[in-house]
């Protein structure tokens, strides 16, 4: 399997090394820089891949601009990154910066030995980007969430892409930085906030994959037991037929036939037995299900409701001696809690209205017009 | 055999009794079935005799106001009759409550899911409340879940009429992580204002899955409260400053609710301190509340069908204790004064998965860095 990669990287001039499992680079160097890009420094530490190991780039055409050595001269040759983004062997770095930091022979700026790292993409552009963008996005963490509406949410996102832009392709790189740590200060609430939720999301989902995994590894070990325990009542229900057409004398075509019945009955039973149910296919259902039966928009009362305003109006003041104790105490103990003495009024007009349109009982006497009349006089009175 | 009596034995003829479900301070709960049409129901058998006054007082007010409300989302009381010395309410059954949805870890809320419980909540108080009837004992607890999905306020056992003037209320109503700050203050002339900040603590532990404002005691509960929410001043709540029993308590500075309520819309937000003011003549109304844009916003309200449930588990002992009628508390503190002590027995079951008990301390993390 191995092989196979090494030579078909070999034809393209170019393959993925693996840089935690290769040894034969590494044993040269032991003190391979490995370093963990903080937040002040700007160089990629390496991608790392799903599995947690660092892939290296690697070509057969490197070569060290510094000293032209090349993988025909020296087949061990590893170039390095610097923070200044130029490539260089790692002899070439013993070379330079063993007696401390000193200035890079491209660009001059001061390097450390320890500030080198593996490469990871072919193009130096897309690892100083993956850097930067690995360093923003540290500590500009904010979600949708934390914003009022979308409007300024995208402002933050354009914000951020202006910021990343400037820092990769070196534009007013002080001005930026001074931008960044303004930001920071402004914001150090929210930012260990959300680096806490972020990680305890990433917590979870990696909780949740290992709960998958385990699952399914269950699941596997139970059907290599069922499917054993079959071949297993196979070979028995054989051998039991065997038998009996041995010792019994009874017709054999009959024996055979009732095993086969037997057999079929506990097949038919054990299908019966109940699946697994993971957490997954219980929310993939919820969602199936919110196909099915669609969402109705918000209506705010569900039951026909007549209040009877249309048959009275509300005066803003009653003569109302009860409530007269109320009314007088404007700031006092009664209004503060919440007691309105309009509920009151209004109660009581909606109680005598209430029902005025009712037709009276048939059969009764009192159903002639001269009520009706005096029922009306009532309302207008009331209004 | 006179009149009566031969008419509450038809009514008890219409009604089959099941199984033992639970058993309260002053009420034992039976399930039972329709005669007639097999329909599942619940038998609440109020326990009389053991009360020197005769009836409980919890009792009268069910039968007096559970009578006249039909709603969707108000449990229905379909019957009353007597056996022997016992006085029997026929209830609708109902699976579950809002509790033990919450509690159910295993469940996950979709915003929608959360939008479609709080519409069917204030869409049950603004029946009650346009009755002129105060709940005055909402909480998670008493709102009860039917297999259909609809939510339905149950136990009147506190509620009576308000806007009768002159009147005083007691404020010793509303269990005590869901009792507004004007009741804590002693205030006797009160609202519909009352129901709603306990609807508004409703809210927000659907977000946070846990209790929003866990006070101790009542003087903590106070202090709970404005911890989270910030000491209102002479401005934001008018006249509070002389309720009887008002105590000074230390200032705390208001944090925004985004503060805790990270994942929430604005919208939502706007609705819950809505719910949440101090000053209860601005509290929202239910019916405001029916009308605020949260509510017409997308994600639309979850059909009721497909609302998370708890799977079933054993049908007897205390789930299902519950499940009928929240009127029947584990505390033998007796009927009437529930709200003085809140149920101690929950609290710390709901503490042991929650982590952090007093969710408005948490605050003070992000105010102080």
């Amino acid at each position: 399997m191995s092989s196979r990669t090494t030579a078909s990287g070999w034809l393209r001039g170019t393959t993925i090394r693996k840089g935690g499992a290769s040894s034969s680079s590494n044993s040269t160097r032991h003190t391979t820089p490995q370093v963990q890009s903080t937040s002040s420094t700007i160089f990629g530490g390496g991608v790392k891949d799903p599995s947690g190991r660092t892939s290296e780039y690697f070509s057969m055409d490197d070569q060290c601009p510094v000293c032209k050595s090349d993988r025909y001269l020296n087949p061990k040759l590893r170039l390095l990154v610097s923070a200044c983004y130029h490539k260089m062997c790692e002899s070439c770095i013993d070379r330079l910066f063993t007696l401390g930091p000193a200035p890079c022979p491209i660009c001059n700026k001061i390097l450390r030995k320890l500030a080198f790292t593996p490469q990871t993409f072919e193009d130096l552009g897309v690892e100083k980007e993956v850097a930067v963008r690995r360093r923003i996005a540290k500590d500009f963490n904010k979600h949708r969430e934390d914003f009022p509406d979308l409007r300024s949410y995208n402002d933050y996102l354009e914000e951020v892409e202006d910021i990343t832009f400037n820092l990769i392709n070196d534009i007013d790189i002080p001005e930026t930085e001074a931008r960044i740590a303004q930001y920071k200060i402004e914001n150090a609430a929210v930012i260990e906030l959300n680096a806490q939720r972020d990680e305890q999301y990433a917590q979870y989902l990696k909780e949740q994959e290992e709960a998958d995994r385990l699952e399914r590894e269950h699941r596997a070990s139970e059907l290599r037991r069922l499917e054993q325990e079959e071949q297993d009542e196979k070979e028995q229900s054989r051998q039991a037929i065997i038998d009996k057409l041995e010792t019994s004398d009874k017709d054999a075509i009959k024996l055979v036939a009732r095993s086969r019945a037997e057999a079929l009955k506990r097949a038919s039973a054990k299908t019966t037995t109940p699946a697994f149910q993971s957490s997954s296919r219980l929310l993939r259902s919820r969602a199936a299900q919110s196909t099915v039966i669609p969402d109705v928009p918000h209506v705010p009362l569900q039951d026909d409701w007549y209040a009877y305003e249309d048959m009275f109006t509300m005066r803003s003041n009653y003569d109302d001696p009860i409530s007269e104790a109320v009314r007088k105490d404007r700031e006092g103990i009664m209004r503060a809690g919440g007691y309105v003495v309009e509920e009151a009024w209004e109660r009581a007009l909606r109680s005598a209205v209430a029902g005025l349109d009712i037709p009276p009982l048939q059969g009764i006497r009192s159903a002639d017009p001269e009520v009706l009349q005096e029922t009306n006089t009532a309302v207008a009175a009331v209004s | 055999m006179d009149a009566v009596e031969k008419a509450n034995a038809e009514r008890q003829r219409r009604w089959t009794k099941e199984a033992k479900i639970g058993e309260g301070t002053y009420a034992v709960v039976y399930r039972g079935r329709e005669v007639a049409t097999g329909r599942k129901i619940a038998i609440k058998k109020i326990k009389v005799g053991q009360f020197k006054d005769g009836l409980d007082m919890s009792a009268i007010r069910e039968v007096k106001f559970l009578r006249e409300l039909k709603h969707q989302n108000v449990i229905e009381l379909l019957d009353v009759f007597s056996s022997k010395t016992n006085l029997n309410l026929v209830l609708e059954f109902l699976d579950t409550d809002l509790e033990l949805v919450i509690k159910d870890r295993s469940l996950v809320f979709l915003p929608a899911d959360i939008k479609a419980w709080m519409a069917m909540t204030f869409r049950g108080l603004e029946f009650c409340h346009r009755n002129w009837i105060l709940h005055r004992d909402l909480k998670p607890n008493n709102l009860l879940i039917g297999a259909d999905g609809q939510l339905k306020i149950a136990d009147f056992g506190l509620a009576r009429d308000f806007a009768d003037p002159g009147y005083k209320m007691t404020c010793q109503v509303i269990t005590r992580w869901y009792r507004p700050p004007e009741l804590l203050y002693g205030c006797r002339y009160y609202s519909t204002a009352v129901d709603i900040w306990s609807v508004g603590c409703i809210f927000a532990e659907l977000m946070l899955r846990t209790p929003y404002l866990p006070g101790e005691t009542d003087m903590d509960q106070l202090k709970t409260i404005f911890r989270a929410l910030g000491t209102p001043t002479e401005e934001d709540w008018p006249g509070h400053k002389k309720l009887p029993d008002y105590v000074p308590i230390e200032n705390f500075p208001k944090t925004p609710l985004r503060d805790l309520f990270t994942a929430a819309s604005s919208d939502c937000l706007n609705l819950l301190s809505k719910c949440l003011i101090y000053d209860p003549r601005r509290r929202i109304s239910a019916k405001d509340a029916l009308n605020h844009p949260y509510f017409f916003a997308l994600p639309y309200p979850s059909h009721p069908s497909k609302l998370p449930k708890p799977a079933k588990k054993d049908s007897g002992g205390h789930a299902a204790l519950e499940e009928v009628d929240g009127n029947v508390d584990f505390t033998g503190s007796g009927p009437g004064v529930k709200a003085n002590p809140p149920n101690r027995l929950k609290r710390k079951l709901s503490m042991e998965d929650g982590g952090s008990r007093s969710i408005a301390r948490r605050l003070d993390f992000t105010a102080k860095s």
